[in-house]
């Protein structure tokens, strides 16, 4: 291959636009869209993948189980709806109750059908002498009616157990032997008397009531099949009891005199409970009377909460029996337990959950369930008076009646609580000093009257007043926080900003008052921000407050300050609906919460929290505007520069703001600001870590100075661009994964390129093209592998842009912007130093060719020999006698490598053949003849 | 060679009143052909006396246990001697109920008694099956138990009665107080809704503790069975009880209505009964036990009948 080319570019001569063939076209890929798209706020970005993943018919494993339960929960809040569905609501209950009544004390179980375990003290007769007594034990042993008492139990432990026993009824069951589950099942029942561990015992009922259901239903079926075979038969209310044969009906009567019979009046009551349905087979009619009877009989129990549990079951019995009818039996016991309440404060019953180490609201949240259960049975019966005015009336006259009122409050729907709220609250106001309970009925009452859809404001004020004068004598922090959630979401949506702020300010002197520091109850207090933020209507009054701020500073410690900073942040832009941000003090005290924000950000903070952290600081920057004042606007970003400059993606977000704001500036008056721009983007961009961004970065602010007229700066940062390309890895870390910056750097580097076409050259140097000349010699110097294509192609685009810098006229200009076409006029001096560079170029692509070859990279050299055929065909002067002889050459080269019909091969030939220009069409001639 | 012998009868609960017609099989099972010497089934009703331990002092002179009273007692011959064959035979038969001579002291009309389970006093009724066959071979016998009720009569008005039970009423009645100590305060309302009762129906009432300065430990009522046995120139009295039922646990309720119910139980309970020989009579007793273990009790005689 011969040493040299000197290269010589076509000079074409110009062409106005309008010789090309035109269209007009309404879109090109160029066009600016403008894209009114507000980034609609409560769009989370799992809903933007949901978009997306639409298409999909599977859905994501876990979004389908939400789903799921979303469903549920709502079909199964038709059926509350309904309130005929007891067995639905209450199974939603159940669950509650076993997790909400847990404990971590041991438990004790007395059963004589369980293995293991220490033989029970309590034994029936002993007169015999000791010898006797203990040989008579040892047999008993073997005997499996001794009754064994099984101690220190955890809650698991216990629960198996009980499992146990369901299992071993079953069996016994199955096995013939149907008194042993007879005595199981009293046993069982037994265990409900014991009030041991008072925390655990609804959970307890709960446990047992299965056991008993099962027994019932063992009983209840056997009937069946004696009656009626395997015929189905939908209720059992279905079943005559004259066509029940007279077998069955013996069986049947043999069962409840068997249960009528057992001494103990706990377990009778529960065995009869599990049974009544069986009472079908013999008398229909009997059961509503049945049912009326154990009502009344359950007064015998003398300990309140055995006694209201066992109104559940009994309910629970009456209402899968017979449906709507058992909402008389839910009123009857209801009205049973408020008889007998003042049993609940009996004094054995203080000292009993005292030695528990109970407290009095943790004890009478035992009755919770049960009383919410009985009240919710009733709900729907008919009545002359409201059900609701008689419960108040009735608790009007209770002494302690926070735990009627707590239920009452939980269990009615929120319209009817709200219509009464003014009365409810009276109540509480006028015992608020002794309750125990007054945190959940305040929280609940309002939870209530947050979903009042618009109360009258007069009666909300005095509402909201009343509840403060009760709440702020809260003892609790705690329970004030608890309190104050609710409520501040009813002033945020029913009252002016004024009296949320009045009710913040309190809540300041509250916790000052309290004398704990504020980080102790950083969770709830967390939540109660949280809760307010997302109710109130306009999200920017909350700043208006002026006790806001000082309400979030109330918390000392960086990280829940920080915690609290972002859940403001993040809350505030979900619910934020302007795109721009222009009030002051809005923008004042976002300001805080950002630094607060980057203040907790350290060495060690993890990548994606600086992620989340940055991502709400753009936000912010994004949307603060101040209008026309650019001068203020670069002020504040100035000042955003300072505060946050450990975010990397922050201070990539300022420039592009600035750049921006110059651009928006336009050229109109004087240049200083779009020159502080540029200036601010030169010294913003070296602060960054990563060499790629503030590569782009340069280049942006190179274009936006240039595209000001600002033709120092742009040079300045399109300089500093050149002086950074070494720094760029081959690498970069993004996401966890290193990805090449191969493609990225190609076009970076073209589009500097094609800006270095219009950049004025710098009269003061005395070289010419004086930024393209640095490029090159940088590329000269560079540790890129020479057969890199990135290499190569960049050497190619450098060719492109000194022939196009040759031309007496560019393709394209910016106004105000004096190119080097115009500069320079086409004058001799400078094209020869741009042929210069050009013949450089060419000689080092010819390197790279040879090197290819000798790499056996036959592919890349083919494709690279046709690349700088078709440049020197179209682009250089294939008059001059060196260049055909390139040309020709490469295309030798080419065809040696790979036969003519490749398609872009092909296509450079016929465009060959059809130039105009005689030159073409000899070297055309010319490369056919070979 | 095995043969099964087995009385099924058709009425499920095997309960007849007087002039009934018993009516069932009997069931042969055997895995070979049998011969016997004729089968025989035998109707019993007897009243088996006892007397108590207690008493045996007095009664030395008497054995331990009086000689059973034949109620009635029938055979009838289900099958002359001959051949079963293999396999399930079943033997209809039907026995009318009646008794042999009337029974003095029982209502009018009736021979029998009822049947009734107590400690010195039972009345039972049985039907035997008995098999003869030949010398070589044991007889097989097999027998079943059914119940004999009175045929219900007109019902009885009720006989309401109630009573307060306080310290006063206690001292008064110079019993029921078991366990030392000065007695605590308290006022007890008691009502039994009828001391006829019939034997089908619970008993019923109501129990209130208007006042009581110490806690309740339990409300409890109890049936005891009061059976005299022997005649005028000796007897034996006793007491036993037949169940105890709870129907107060823990401190109850001051001033409420706590129901008392029971329900009778069958076989240990019958009609009150008074004849020559014997008495069968029952009680009942409410019995308010304290946390300290003090007891006090009330006493209620009733009368229990076989009515509507």
């Amino acid at each position: 291959m011969p040493a040299s080319y000197k290269w010589t570019s076509l000079r074409k001569t110009t062409k106005n636009s309008g010789d090309f063939p035109s269209i007009n076209v309404s879109t090109h890929p160029l066009k600016v869209e403008v894209v009114s798209m507000k980034q609609s706020s409560n769009k989370s970005f799992i809903e933007n993948i949901n978009k997306w993943s639409a298409a999909f018919e599977e859905a994501d494993p876990l979004m389908k189980f939400e789903q799921i339960e979303a469903e549920e929960e709502i079909s199964s809040l038709a059926k509350i709806d309904i309130q005929t569905n007891y067995s639905q609501a209450w199974s939603k209950r159940r669950t509650n109750i076993l997790n909400k009544y847990t404990t971590g004390e041991k438990l004790t179980i007395v059963s004589s059908f369980l293995p293991g375990g220490e033989k029970a003290l309590i034994r029936q007769v002993s007169n015999l002498n000791e010898k006797v007594k203990h040989r008579l034990e040892q047999l008993d042993d073997f005997d499996e009616d001794s009754i064994r008492k099984t101690m220190g139990l955890s809650q698991q432990e216990f629960v198996t157990k009980i499992k146990m026993l369901d299992d071993e009824i079953k069996k016994a069951w199955n096995t013939e032997q149907r008194v042993r589950a007879f005595k199981i099942c009293i046993q069982c029942s037994k265990m409900l008397s014991d009030v041991n561990v008072m925390q655990f015992y609804p959970s307890k009922f709960i446990l047992i009531c299965d056991i008993l259901d099962n027994f019932g239903n063992l009983v209840f079926h056997r009937l069946k099949m004696k009656s009626y075979g395997d015929k189905v038969i939908k209720s059992p209310l279905d079943i005559d009891s004259t066509l029940v044969p007279e077998a069955a009906k013996e069986t049947c009567q043999n069962w409840i005199f068997k249960m009528a019979s057992i001494r103990e009046l706990l377990p009778r009551l529960y065995m009869e409970m599990s049974l009544l349905k069986c009472y079908v087979f013999i008398h229909k009619d009997e059961i509503k009377p049945t049912i009326r009877r154990l009502t009344k009989m359950i007064r015998g129990i003398g300990n309140p909460l055995v006694a209201v549990y066992l109104r559940v079951y009994l309910c629970n019995v009456a209402s899968k029996l017979l449906g709507k009818e058992s909402e008389e039996y839910f009123y009857n016991n209801l009205k049973e337990f408020l008889e007998e309440y003042q049993q609940v404060f009996h004094p054995m019953m203080v000292k009993k959950y005292g030695t528990q180490l109970l407290t009095p609201d943790q004890y009478l949240t035992l009755y919770e369930p049960a009383v919410n259960w009985l009240i919710y049975g009733t709900l729907n019966l008919d009545r002359s008076k409201p059900l609701l005015l008689e419960l108040l009336d009735q608790c009007d006259e209770t002494e302690n009646n926070e735990l009627i009122l707590n239920c009452i409050v939980a269990s009615f729907d929120s319209q009817s609580i709200i219509e009464n709220s003014t009365r409810i609250l009276d109540m509480v106001h006028k015992s608020a000093d002794k309750m125990v309970l007054l945190s959940h009925i305040l929280a609940s009452l309002g939870e209530h009257l947050c979903k009042a859809e618009s109360y009258r404001k007069l009666s909300s004020e005095a509402l909201s007043q009343a509840w403060w004068k009760i709440a702020s004598n809260i003892r609790s922090t705690v329970d004030f926080l608890q309190v104050l959630g609710p409520w501040l979401q009813f002033a945020c949506t029913q009252l002016s900003t004024q009296h949320t702020n009045i009710i913040l300010r309190g809540t300041i002197r509250f916790m000052l008052k309290c004398g704990k520091p504020a980080e102790e109850f950083s969770s709830n207090f967390h939540m109660v921000i949280k809760r307010m933020l997302k109710s109130i209507p306009d999200i920017e009054e909350v700043f208006l407050m002026d006790a806001f701020m000082p309400l979030l500073e109330l918390v000392q410690t960086s990280s829940a300050r920080t915690v609290m900073a972002k859940t403001v942040l993040s809350i505030f832009f979900e619910r934020y609906n302007a795109v721009q941000i222009e009030d002051p003090v809005v923008i004042s005290s976002l300001m805080r919460l950002c630094c607060i924000l980057h203040d907790s950000i350290s060495a060690v903070t993890v990548e994606d929290e600086s992620k989340v952290c940055a991502e709400l600081i753009n936000k912010y920057v994004h949307a603060v505007t101040y209008q026309d004042d650019f001068e203020q606007q670069l002020n504040f970003y100035v000042e955003c520069r300072s505060a946050f400059i450990k975010l990397d993606a922050v201070l990539v977000a300022l420039v592009h703001s600035v750049n921006a704001l110059a651009c928006r500036a336009g050229r109109g008056r004087g240049r200083w600001l779009q020159r502080a721009c540029a200036a601010y983007c030169f010294v913003t961009v070296p602060s960054l870590h990563c060499a790629l961004t503030k590569a782009q970065l340069y280049l942006l602010s190179g274009q936006a100075a240039l595209l000001s007229a600002c033709i120092g700066q742009a040079e300045a940062n399109l300089k500093a661009l050149v002086g950074i390309i070494p720094d760029i890895p081959q690498y970069i870390q993004e996401d966890g994964q290193n990805k090449s910056t191969h493609d990225r750097l190609v076009g970076l580097l073209s589009n500097f390129l094609s800006t270095l076409l219009i950049l004025p050259d710098n009269v003061d140097s005395n070289c010419k093209a004086y930024v393209l000349s640095g490029f090159i010699k940088l590329m000269e110097r560079i540790h890129w592998k020479k057969t890199d294509s990135l290499y190569y192609t960049l050497l190619l685009k450098i060719l492109d842009l000194l022939c196009q810098m040759t031309q007496e006229k560019y393709a394209y200009h910016i106004d105000f912007v004096i190119s080097n076409d115009d500069l320079y006029g086409s004058e001799e001096e400078f094209i020869d130093s741009i042929e210069r560079y050009a013949t450089n170029i060419c000689q080092e692509l010819l390197v790279v060719l040879k090197l290819l070859g000798d790499n056996k990279d036959t592919k890349k050299q083919y494709n690279l020999s046709l690349e700088l055929f078709w440049r020197v065909t179209r682009r250089g002067d294939l008059n001059e006698p060196s260049m055909s002889s390139l040309a020709a050459n490469l295309w030798m080269l080419s065809q040696k490598l790979q036969d003519s019909n490749n398609k872009f091969a092909k296509i450079m030939l016929t465009s060959l053949e059809k130039d105009k220009n005689q030159a073409s069409r000899q070297l055309f001639a010319k490369l056919k003849s070979d | 060679m095995t043969t099964n012998l087995n009385i099924v009868l058709k009425r499920a609960s095997k309960i007849y009143h007087e002039g009934d017609v018993i009516a069932g099989i009997v069931v042969v099972e055997n895995s070979n052909d049998v011969r016997h010497e004729g089968l025989t089934l035998a109707m019993e009703g007897a009243v088996n006396l006892q007397l108590s331990t207690k008493n045996v002092g007095i009664f030395e002179a008497f054995s331990n246990s009086i000689k059973p009273m034949n109620l009635i007692n029938t055979v009838i011959e289900l099958a002359p001697a001959g051949k079963i064959p293999l396999g399930v035979t079943e033997i209809p038969f039907e026995i009318p109920l009646r008794a042999r001579h009337p029974l003095p002291g029982a209502p009018a009309g009736c021979g029998l008694l009822e049947t009734y389970h107590g400690v010195f006093v039972n009345i039972m009724y049985t039907l035997k099956c008995h098999m003869k066959r030949s010398f070589l071979n044991k007889p097989l016998n097999t027998s079943c138990q059914f119940f004999v009720q009175y045929k219900p009569q007109e019902a009885v008005p009720c006989k309401p009665v109630r009573c307060e039970i306080s310290p006063n009423s206690v001292r008064r009645g110079g019993g029921g107080g078991a366990g030392g100590g000065p007695m605590p305060r308290f006022h007890i309302y008691a009502e039994i809704d009828s001391t006829v009762c019939a034997l089908d129906r619970p008993l019923t009432g109501k129990i209130r503790v208007d006042e009581c300065s110490v806690p309740i430990k339990s409300i409890e009522l109890q049936l005891v069975r009061v059976e005299t046995c022997g005649c005028a120139e000796g007897y034996s009295k006793d007491a036993t009880e037949i169940q105890n039922i709870q129907v107060g646990e823990g401190d109850v309720v001051r001033a409420r209505d706590v129901p008392l119910h029971m329900v009778l139980p069958r076989l240990f309970t019958c009609p009150t009964t008074s004849t020559v020989n014997f008495k069968i009579e029952f009680e009942l007793n409410v019995a308010v036990i304290f946390e300290d273990d003090y007891l006090v009790t009330e006493n209620f005689p009733i009368l229990l009948v076989r009515s509507r």
